[in-house]
């Protein structure tokens, strides 16, 4: 301990300067930041908007006339919620358990979060704390029936998916999932919905577009470089910005393309332009050696892509894709271009809206920072933990 | 098996198993699918401009633009054209880009540097400034600033710092140079450009001399030396002559009952909350760059430096960051660019910069043709970007065997 603290804060006279002088600012920001969250900053904007941070204003009476909505967004956290138990149980705890216990932790603990009856209610409530029993019933689904495998975690995370779109969207004519349109939509909520659209799809369309750009075909390489230039080359908020203008223009009258719909396609779009050129970085870091291997074993050229040449790649740039990932969701903020109400737009037009809190801007913006950081840090962790278990095999 | 009409086969193959067939089989589908969206895209475009009366072309750019934008550097008034308004926003773009570019590399080279520190709390420090910066959506970063600049109190009530700083929610003001005449600028401009060149021909001749005979001598500060003495002879010789220096600063001063800042350079305050934003953002991204660019010189280099007794000093210099260099300018450029295009969030914040006037325009202009134009312009300053990037990367990459 010692000799730790001599080398990495007192090698030499100046490093023993610095590490005083800053030790003694860290200290005086510290008392000084700690007094200004505990005493001086008024976080009552936190408050009032609540729930207003996950759902937006999905149950508001024009989004949902007579009724209340709010169980939907709830019941689609329960499906995620079972989904996590099951991973744990396949997954067999580490990261996983992690995740699922602090997920379903945190939901039910908004339990009991001190509002009055009148603003969260009964069922509100109940619903939260039915986090941990879904927990326990997807880990015993996976435990205790023949769903417990890696193929059944991904066919119920697609039914999930698509359910959680049904349940928000809602269904004519059905009384209890009356449609609720996608302008009400919002909150972290569509933040989540927009970045897993996102990254589900960008990934296999960039793998695309970075075989095509790699093609011997002239022509679908061409197609592929101008799409690929054309995405990196524009600022999203310009791309969006567009959706919502001139892409209509580009569709008959009555065509089904809501803005969200229109906004998932172009943050898919752009994002693939950068994944594909992640992915064709790892596949150019691969010695071709690897590949004219596997066509001396006989294996036609889409085998040798699809068993050799793309595994190596993509494992040889998770960090890069990792990190088009965690960009991909910070960029969902930028929805608030074509008027939907993310997260942080919803901070912004309460502040607008409510002069008095302008003196209270900044404890808003410091949460909204920290509430990304914890879903961007997650996204880190787990990229370093896939990592570190792929290249066991390196050894 | 039955034969085929030669017709369809090649050398006695089948059409559908000749490789060449397939691929540009597959090659024509390719193209002709994309030519049919696309013009599928275009006919909708029309018959919508059309039926809805939508208005198009590229006349409008000679129209007065009638629009008050919210800074410029370039004089403005409403009765200007459109497109000279789309150049001055241009301008206002390309500002912000340069200087956050400047300040970005700094910020991010120390930043990068202190994460390798040997001293723990300088390289935790570092650690966590990247790792906060990094993962938070730069719009939040922007708004935070903006709040901040806006909850300043106005003008006359502003801080001053003994009357040459004023800092209040119409942005921050310095004291600043300001050219005291045109003929004599450019008298001492053209002189400065001789000065820089002699100063570089001394350096040049002194590293050629340092390289021949071995003898230590300074070729570097000597150029640099030889260059500000030049320049400054000249400064004084035109004062002398008689208009006065070629430059005065000017103070900021507040006039008038809303205390409107004259004099001096006024970062308004959209743009200095742009600037803080962009900047701090941009360089946690730049300092892990930095990071992993000198990691990737090897240990054996910084230790056979060290045996042949080049100082610590000297041997970052001559020999880690010439060679971390060609690692990191890539991606360096790659952010630089990530810098242009998240400029673009300015219109979140009020400033007015390309993308934010554009959208304005589309008001009272056809939406196609602005887009085509704001389109060509970010494209245009990618590539400006990247053709700079690219001729400075040649420059500095191995060359040789």
């Amino acid at each position: 301990m010692a000799g730790w603290i001599r080398f990495n804060l007192f090698s030499s006279w100046y490093n023993s300067v610095l590490t005083i002088i800053l030790s003694i600012s860290i200290a005086l920001a510290l008392w000084f930041g700690l007094s200004w969250i505990i005493l001086q900053a008024d976080w009552s904007a936190i408050y009032t908007l609540g729930g207003r941070f996950i759902i937006g204003q999905y149950n508001v009476e024009a989004a949902c006339p007579g009724q209340n909505c709010f169980w939907r967004p709830q019941a689609s956290l329960l499906l995620i919620t079972v989904l996590l138990g099951m991973g744990w149980r396949v997954a067999g705890g580490g990261i996983t358990k992690r995740i699922a216990i602090i997920v379903a932790g945190v939901a039910s603990a908004f339990a009991f979060l001190p509002y009055g009856l009148n603003e969260m209610g009964w069922d509100v409530r109940l619903l939260l704390l039915a986090n941990v029993p879904a927990l326990a019933a997807g880990w015993s689904l996976a435990r205790f029936t023949q769903l417990g495998t890696t193929f059944w975690v991904f066919v119920f995370t697609m039914a999930a998916f698509v359910l959680t779109v049904v349940l928000l969207r809602g269904i004519p004519g059905v009384p209890f999932l009356q449609p609720v349109l996608v302008i009400y939509w919002g909150g972290m909520m569509l933040n989540l919905l927009l970045a897993v659209v996102g990254i589900g799809l960008s990934f296999p369309i960039g793998i695309a577009l970075a075989l095509g750009r790699r093609s011997h075909l002239q022509v679908v390489k061409l197609l592929c470089i101008v799409f690929i230039e054309t995405f990196r080359g524009v600022p999203l908020i310009t791309l969006l910005f567009m959706s919502q203008v001139l892409v209509p223009l580009a569709f008959p009258e009555n065509f089904p393309l809501n803005s969200l719909f229109r906004a998932a396609i172009v943050i898919t779009l752009f994002s693939s332009a950068y994944m594909a050129e992640n992915i064709r970085g790892g596949l150019q870091s691969l010695h071709p050696g690897q590949a004219e291997a596997a066509q001396a074993l006989g294996l036609p050229s889409w085998q040798t892509m699809l068993f050799i040449s793309l595994p190596q790649a993509i494992r040889n740039v998770i960090p890069p894709i990792v990190g088009q990932f965690i960009s991909l969701f910070k960029d969902t903020s930028l929805v608030y271009i074509i008027g939907m109400l993310d997260v942080v737009e919803i901070g912004r037009a309460f502040i607008q809206g409510n002069p008095e809190y302008l003196a209270n801007a900044k404890e808003l913006f410091i949460f909204l920072a920290v509430l990304f950081w914890i879903f961007t840090f997650t996204m880190s962790t787990v990229s370093r933990r896939i990592e570190h278990h792929l290249s066991i095999g390196k050894r | 098996m039955p034969t085929l009409p030669r017709i369809l086969t090649y050398q006695g193959v089948p059409i559908w198993r000749n490789v060449l067939a397939i691929q540009w089989t597959l090659q024509i589908a390719s193209g002709v699918l994309v030519v049919v969206l696309i013009s599928w895209f275009l006919v909708n475009i029309s018959n919508a401009i059309q039926d809805r009366d939508i208005p198009y072309g590229f006349s409008f750019l000679s129209r007065e633009y009638q629009t008050p934008i919210g800074h410029h550097f370039l004089d403005y008034k409403s009765s200007d054209t459109f497109l000279y308004a789309f150049i001055v926003a241009a301008t206002n773009t390309i500002f912000v880009s340069i200087m956050g570019v400047i300040l970005a590399t700094v910020l991010g080279i120390v930043v990068g540097i202190s994460r390798m520190s040997g001293n723990w709390i300088v390289a935790t420090l570092a650690l966590v400034y990247i790792e906060f910066f990094r993962n938070v959506p730069l719009l939040v970063h922007l708004f935070f600033w903006f709040y901040i600049v806006l909850a300043l109190p106005p003008v006359r009530e502003g801080h001053s710092i003994s009357q040459w700083i004023y800092i209040n929610n119409a942005g921050l003001s310095i004291p600043w140079l300001s050219p005291s005449g045109v003929e004599v600028v450019a008298i001492w401009i053209s002189m400065a450009v001789v000065a820089v060149a002699v100063g570089w021909a001394v350096h040049g001749w002194m590293a050629h001399r340092e390289r021949d005979t071995g003898k230590s001598s300074y070729p570097l500060a000597a150029g640099c030396a030889v260059a500000v003495v030049f320049g400054a002879v000249a400064w004084v010789a035109l004062s002398m002559a008689g208009d006065g220096a070629p430059f005065v600063v000017t103070q900021p001063e507040p006039h008038g009952t809303f205390g409107r800042i004259s004099g001096g350079f006024t970062v308004p305050g959209g743009m200095f909350a742009l600037l803080i934003g962009l900047v701090t953002y941009t360089a946690a991204f730049i300092a892990e760059i930095v990071r992993a660019g000198v990691q990737s010189v090897g240990r054996g280099q910084t230790e056979a430096s060290r045996a042949v007794g080049l100082s610590a000093m000297g041997t970052l210099r001559n020999i880690t960051f010439p060679q971390a260099l060609r690692v990191i300018v890539p991606p360096l450029i790659s952010q630089y660019l990530n810098l242009t295009k998240n400029s673009s969030l300015a219109g979140a914040i009020g400033y007015s910069d390309l993308t934010n006037v554009a959208k304005t325009m589309t008001q009272t202009a056809p939406a196609v043709s602005i887009f085509i134009l704001i389109m060509a312009a970010y494209l245009g300053m990618s590539l400006a970007f990247s053709l700079v990037g690219n001729l400075y990367n040649r420059h500095i990459r191995f060359t040789g065997s």
